[in-house]
């Protein structure tokens, strides 16, 4: 008896695994490979793109899906090391048979993941990492970036410096691959706008340096006008807190990239000093737009608090390839890839656009200076003005040359 | 890069001298925690750096709950670090006593499984954000120096670096649970045979040098950011202040963190790109030509 139900479950099992596929197998979902570096100093960033991504999937899927079929992510810790973050790319591709890759915050992960797309033709879109070698001289036909990069940031705060009385400027910049290529691209082009300028002394904390004192002290000497820092995130929280009563923010100007995030100015508070210079990835409250009021108002309901720019960054890139997938009508790697080229979106930052030729987005940066506002507890960014990526990307001819082309 | 004219400036070098004297004292209080566990436990205790990430987590919930009150940040201070001694003790008892007689690499295994689980459950309690603690109002401003500011602030890290030093001198030599300690890292096996509580005792040490590391986190706290990941640079700064000083020598450790606080200063006016290099070329050099550390005491084998 027992013998005779296993038998016709064998039966069942083999009769199942010959009938021809059904019209369900259409709605198999879209695997989204993401990954990012999700401890450390990384996890003020990455863990709200997580929450970003998995907003943009619920819209979408609630929407009935894309073509008919759901999203799908697939989450993975590359602990910010490009080893391990190659490891779990080819895990995805592989074991996961993810259709699409994205995310990734480490420009050296960045880097190497890039590589493992391009030997399996995966597309790869990263969401944050900024490195411009990724759109530039690394460039190859199945790597897309959704945000700005190096070049981009260093050029428009140059753009924006050059039109300050400013003559002598001193730099501040984490000692890895960011930190360097950000104000080498700064230097070059602040040069190239205004010849006069002299780079009066240069401080290379490592990151994740906890006494920046010596740094401070030795940036005071040089007695620069301005200090242009790439210093970011907790390390930039700790340099802006010793530099305060070395009456620093008296003595220099200072601009420090993509330090207006909710990410530092909500911890630093008060402390923050008014009228320092920052950029910033992503306002909640510019622009005062639809698509950003909408996302701000789901992201709040969602988690109780404003959103961070890592949200944006997930929820922007995970959007652009759905769009990319409803352009091309189909998730095939060929035809998303042809779809993604020149392919433009309204986005919480307001409308964007992915070049065809190196694959960059024009997203630009939101610059500005702090200032106290009796409706937060921390500061905004006063006079804010959004420098577009079209007025600082790299030209055609640029790139080709980078690249080595004719 | 550097117009070194700086070097001529007598306040200038004033202030880069006190720089490099309050790393000093930071490097001394953290890394004096870990050498007092090697000296008298033998164990290399990795999750000496999670200890001071605690530290400095704890004295941010407990600044938080008495904000606004002038007391906030030296009832945090006290607590924030009795919070990790006890810890500390608890982490011994259950994880460390088991394995004092396994190999040296099985200790170190256990340590580091700490430093996985504490950075998960700081991850879990506090969440992934960046956290800031500000100074007292009373240390917030800043005292002249031959017409420079320097932080008040450090003047206090400045006096209970020593202070501490002095303390923890005191104990080990004048008190019956000193007397007992140096016993211990000396033979430990004999100070158990005379009857003495060996176990208590190693869970004694191990809460002070937690309280200690505790200590460095709760006092850094309030010129830092508080991240999950903090205990990563720490430990590394720390082993090196400890191997350069000597393992298991306090004055040594007190000497290594002196040296390397003026290397950091001075270091980055010469070479803005290769500063790092120096500390680690001192390593090197003490490694090759006293591997037991300036002030340590070579293994008797």
């Amino acid at each position: 008896m027992k013998r005779t139900a296993v038998l016709a479950g064998i039966a069942l099992v083999a009769f199942g695994a010959l009938a021809p596929a059904p019209p369900a197998a259409a709605q198999q979902p879209i695997k989204v490979g993401v990954i990012y570096g999700l401890g450390g100093a990384a996890a003020p960033y990455t863990k709200p793109a997580v929450t970003g991504h998995e907003m943009a999937v619920e819209e979408i899927n609630a929407a009935g899906g894309v073509l008919g079929r759901k999203l799908q992510l697939v989450i993975r810790d590359d602990q910010s090391k490009p080893d391990v973050g190659v490891r779990e790319a080819r895990d995805l591709i592989l074991k996961e048979k993810v259709d699409f890759l994205t995310g990734i915050i480490h420009s050296g992960v960045a880097l190497a993941v890039s590589e493992v797309a391009k030997e399996h033709k995966t597309l790869l879109l990263v969401s944050i990492a900024k490195t411009a070698a990724l759109t530039e001289d690394k460039w190859h036909r199945y790597v897309f970036r959704a945000t700005s990069n190096t070049l981009i940031e260093g050029r428009a705060a140059a753009i924006l410096l050059a039109q300050q009385p400013f003559k002598r400027y001193a730099i501040a910049g984490p000692d890895y691959e960011y930190g360097h290529r950000m104000t080498e691209d700064f230097v070059a082009h602040l040069k190239k706008l205004k010849p006069d300028v002299q780079v009066v002394a240069e401080v290379w904390p490592k990151l994740g340096e906890r006494d920046f004192t010596p740094h401070i002290n030795a940036l005071l000497q040089a007695k620069p006008e301005m200090v242009f820092s790439a210093i970011w995130g907790g390390d930039h929280i700790a340099f802006v807190k010793q530099a305060k009563p070395y009456g620093f923010f008296a003595k220099t100007q200072y601009l420090a990239i993509g330090q207006g995030d909710l990410d530092v100015v909500v911890p630093l508070g008060a402390e923050a000093p008014e009228g320092m210079w920052v950029s910033s990835n992503y306002t909640f409250y510019y622009p005062d737009a639809p698509a950003n009021r909408d996302f701000v108002a789901k992201y709040k309901a969602r988690t109780g608090d404003l959103p961070p720019s890592g949200a944006a960054f997930g929820y922007t890139a995970t959007h652009f390839l759905a769009a990319a997938i409803r352009k091309a009508k189909s998730a095939e790697t060929e035809k998303v890839v042809e779809a993604l080229e020149g392919l433009t979106m309204e986005t919480v930052h307001g409308p964007l656009t992915i070049r065809g030729y190196d694959h960059q987005s024009n997203k630009g940066q939101f610059f500005g200076r702090l200032k106290k506002v009796p409706e937060h507890p921390f500061l905004i960014i006063g006079d804010l003005q959004y420098v577009g990526g079209e007025k600082t990307m790299r030209t055609l001819d640029e790139v080709k040359a980078l690249r080595g082309q004719k | 890069m550097f117009d070194l004219g700086g070097l001529g400036d007598p306040a200038f070098l004033a202030v880069q001298c006190l720089n490099g004297l309050t790393q000093a004292m930071f490097l001394f209080l953290i890394a004096s925690g870990l050498t007092l566990i090697f000296g008298v436990l033998g164990v290399l205790n990795f999750a000496h750096g999670s200890l001071y990430m605690l530290g400095a987590y704890l004295s941010y919930t407990i600044t938080s709950l008495f904000v606004g009150s002038p007391a906030a940040f030296w009832i945090s201070l006290v607590l924030a670090s009795a919070g990790v001694a006890v810890v500390g003790a608890l982490v011994e008892a259950t994880f460390l006593r088991p394995v004092y007689r396994r190999e040296e690499l099985e200790q170190l295994l256990v340590t580091y499984a700490l430093v996985l689980i504490i950075s998960d459950a700081v991850k879990f309690i506090w969440g992934p954000d960046n956290r800031s603690v500000s100074r007292p109002a009373i240390l917030a401003g800043s005292v002249d120096i031959g017409g420079r500011d320097f932080p008040t602030y450090n003047l206090l890290v400045l006096a209970l670096g020593p202070l501490v030093a002095l303390l923890l001198w005191l104990v080990l030599s004048r008190t019956q649970f000193g007397r007992l300690i140096r016993a211990a890292a000396n033979d430990r096996e004999m100070v158990g045979v005379v009857g003495v509580d060996v176990s208590r005792l190693f869970t004694g040490v191990f809460a002070l040098g937690a309280w200690l590391g505790g200590l460095g986190g709760g006092l850094a706290a309030p010129v830092g950011a508080i991240y999950p990941g903090m205990d990563v640079e720490v430990i590394a700064e720390s082993f090196i202040v400890v191997v350069v000083g000597g393992m298991g020598s306090l004055t040594g450790t007190l000497l290594g963190a002196l040296i390397i606080g003026q290397l950091n200063s001075f270091g980055i006016l010469f070479f803005p790109r290769f500063a790092l290099v120096f500390v680690y070329v001192l390593m090197v050099v003490v490694l090759v030509t006293r591997p037991w550390g300036l002030l340590g005491k070579p293994l008797a084998r």
